[in-house]
């Protein structure tokens, strides 16, 4: 039985033996499959992974073309739109992902290219069409002076009146083809095509309404103090800007209101206003006319609509070339109000009457004001103007030096001094002056005089109801008012013994009463006190 | 007859004088009539300038109308239409220029040529 043991002891060795072995196995074939299991989930994953990213790469190349896409079908055309009409929005990207990308830099250069060739095409066949218009302006423009001189000649040749008056009418229809074409030429560049002489500023007001339809409604006030002129170089400039502001003028008002032109004379130049009482303009154009006439921005005749509006777009030009301004508000009337200001200092001089003389037509200085400015300052002591003899009779005195003395003359009426004495004996020295035969019998003068009671300025403050300012002025004013009576003293003296001494000469009968203002002797009046003060200190109307 | 501008090109054109009348309201003026101001100066205001400056042109006396359109320098169609407009209205005086003496008749001159001629050679 030994072998039983023996056997059984080998059998189960052997036994235990398979089954360690097999342990052993298992417990790597366990370990093997759970390695397989791991590798095949990061297998998995990295499937998965790699499939997300391929779809958000094809989402990002489908967002690409779409960005790209509306690159061409909207970005583009926008940006053009744009160019055209700045107040039109570029729309921005699709996407707002993409801001700040490679992407967006791209899209963003191509837009900034498109934009700088159409600009610089846009600029290249505008500066073909101005030169063309400007070719062909030119031609005409000369033309047609050519037809006003041999029109002009015509008028002093033929007297019938039939052939007279056409000539005339023709003449008229000249000046406005003129101006058409003379302000389109300077929208385009050209400069303005004459040169002219030095010029009374009052004759280029006339000047500028005559080249107009409707030139019968402007009605011209002139409050020149001195003989003003522009010189030669700007005269036809101010004549192209007056005359297209009186064209706004007269356009958008109703054909039967008058256009009110007033030339005033400032410290440091002349001003030209022109109100009209039309239907005026809303605040996005005053501030496009503003800058238009600012002259800052390049013009470009595309951009003056169709018919092209040519008249701000010709001041700016002007303005800019020459130095004047020209602005546009409000006018107290309702309608615009327009004021060209023309510096003194290099576009004014003074010119001498008797060499050049004034256009008949233009109104002389003062006389169509002094009825107003009386009413509107009554009963004030007239203010003599200090007699300052200008040493020459240069024909361009430069305004500088009147403009010097002017703030004398600009001062409160009241602060003014009286100096009657230097008028009764006026120099020779005096600058030229309108020339006037007798003016003090001319009852323009007398008709302001009479209509103001003289009443010292005490009196009619206390009228206009201000008992406090009445007391305060007339305790101001009584040595000027003393000195004022003894200066009508000294005056009627004065125009009695002129008087008698004219009367002797002509042979006629002295024609006034004693109080009236005296007649001169061809410099200055001495002014009656009670006598409006404005036309007194300037005394233009000699 | 004016000659076409002395000093450059006329800045304010003739239409404007008389809005682009020509036809003076009465036909009895010509070049030669002579224009005076009325007796007594009636008030200026209300005319327009250029009415006002033939008026003070003719303060100094009188004037014929191609004289006056001369100083204006204004075509004499256009001043006849400023001074028939004045005369209308009283301001001005116009009358037809006063013709020339009459001279005596030729015959009676060479007559006393003669006499002279006959004098002086014997």
């Amino acid at each position: 039985m030994t072998e039983i043991p023996v056997a059984l002891t080998v059998i189960l060795s052997v036994g235990t033996a398979a089954a360690v072995a097999l342990a052993l196995l298992l417990a790597r074939s366990a370990r093997e499959t759970k390695r397989l299991r791991q590798r095949s989930a990061a297998a998995e994953k990295d499937l998965q992974d790699a499939l997300h990213h391929q779809a958000a790469l094809a989402q990002r190349a489908q967002a690409t073309e779409a960005e790209v896409r509306h690159l061409a079908g909207a970005r583009v055309p926008d940006l053009t739109a744009a160019l055209a009409h700045p107040n039109v929005p570029v729309r921005g990207l699709l996407d707002p992902a993409f801001r700040g990308t490679e992407l967006d830099r791209a899209l963003t250069t191509v837009l900034e290219q498109v934009s700088d060739a159409v600009t610089k095409e846009r600029l290249r066949v505008d500066a073909a069409a101005q030169a063309s218009m400007r070719g062909a302006t030119t031609t005409i423009q000369a033309l047609l002076y050519q037809l006003q001189t041999r029109l002009q000649t015509m008028q002093e040749r033929y007297d019938d009146p039939f052939v007279a008056e056409d000539l005339l009418a023709a003449d008229f229809l000249n000046e406005q083809a003129l101006r058409r074409i003379q302000s389109t030429a300077i929208v385009c560049g050209a400069w303005p095509g004459l040169t002219r002489q030095n010029s009374h500023l009052g004759d280029i007001v006339v000047g500028a309404m005559s080249r107009l339809s409707g030139y019968e409604r402007v009605q011209v006030t002139n409050q020149l103090r001195d003989p003003i002129g522009v010189v030669a170089r700007a005269v036809e400039p101010a004549a192209v800007v007056l005359t297209e502001l009186l064209a706004n003028s007269l356009h958008y008002s109703h054909p039967e209101l008058p256009v009110a032109v007033t030339i005033q004379q400032g410290n440091r130049g002349a001003s030209v206003i022109i109100d009209d009482a039309g239907v005026g303009m809303h605040a996005e154009e005053m501030e496009r006319a503003q800058r238009m006439m600012a002259g800052q921005e390049n013009v470009l005749i595309t951009e003056l609509g169709d018919p092209p509006r040519t008249g701000f777009a010709t001041i700016g030009q002007l303005a800019r070339q020459y130095g004047f301004t020209a602005s546009v508000e409000t006018s107290p009337y309702g309608g615009v109000r327009a004021i060209v200001h023309i510096p003194g200092d290099p576009l004014l001089t003074l010119l001498d009457e008797e060499e050049q003389p004034m256009s008949p037509m233009a109104p002389a200085p003062r006389s169509g004001s002094s009825a107003a400015a009386a009413s509107a300052v009554p009963g004030q002591p007239a203010t003599q103007r200090p007699a300052q003899p200008e040493p020459e009779h240069t024909a361009t005195v430069h305004l500088n030096r009147s403009a010097a003395r002017t703030p004398s003359r600009t001062r409160p009426y009241g602060q003014e001094q009286t100096r009657p004495e230097p008028q009764a004996q006026p120099s020779e020295d005096e600058l030229p002056r309108r020339r006037r035969r007798r003016p003090s019998q001319d009852p323009a003068l007398g008709a302001p005089a009479d209509a103001v009671t003289p009443t010292p300025s005490g009196d009619a403050a206390a009228a206009a109801g201000n008992p406090a300012q009445a007391a305060a002025q007339a305790a101001e004013a009584s040595p000027e008012q003393s000195a004022e009576r003894w200066a009508a003293f000294q005056r009627g003296t004065n125009s009695g013994r002129a008087a008698v001494d004219e009367a002797e000469a002509t042979g006629q009968t002295p024609q006034f009463a004693p109080t009236d203002p005296a007649p001169d002797h061809g410099g200055v009046i001495p002014h009656d006190h009670s006598a409006d003060p404005r036309s007194a200190e300037g005394n233009p109307q000699e | 007859m004016t000659p076409p501008p002395r000093d450059g090109r006329r800045l304010v054109p003739a239409y404007l004088a008389t809005t682009g009348r020509a036809r003076p309201s009465r036909n009895t003026l010509d070049r030669l009539t002579v224009l005076h101001g009325a007796a007594d100066p009636t008030t200026v205001s209300g005319l327009r300038p250029e009415e006002i400056r033939l008026l003070e042109l003719l303060r100094g006396g009188a004037l014929s109308l191609a004289e006056a359109a001369a100083h204006l320098r204004l075509p004499v169609s256009v001043v006849k239409v400023l001074v028939a407009d004045l005369v209308d209205t009283g301001r001005l005086m116009a009358r037809a220029p006063i013709p020339d003496a009459e001279l005596p008749e030729r015959q009676i001159l060479e007559k006393v040529l003669n006499g002279l001629r006959t004098l002086k050679s014997s």
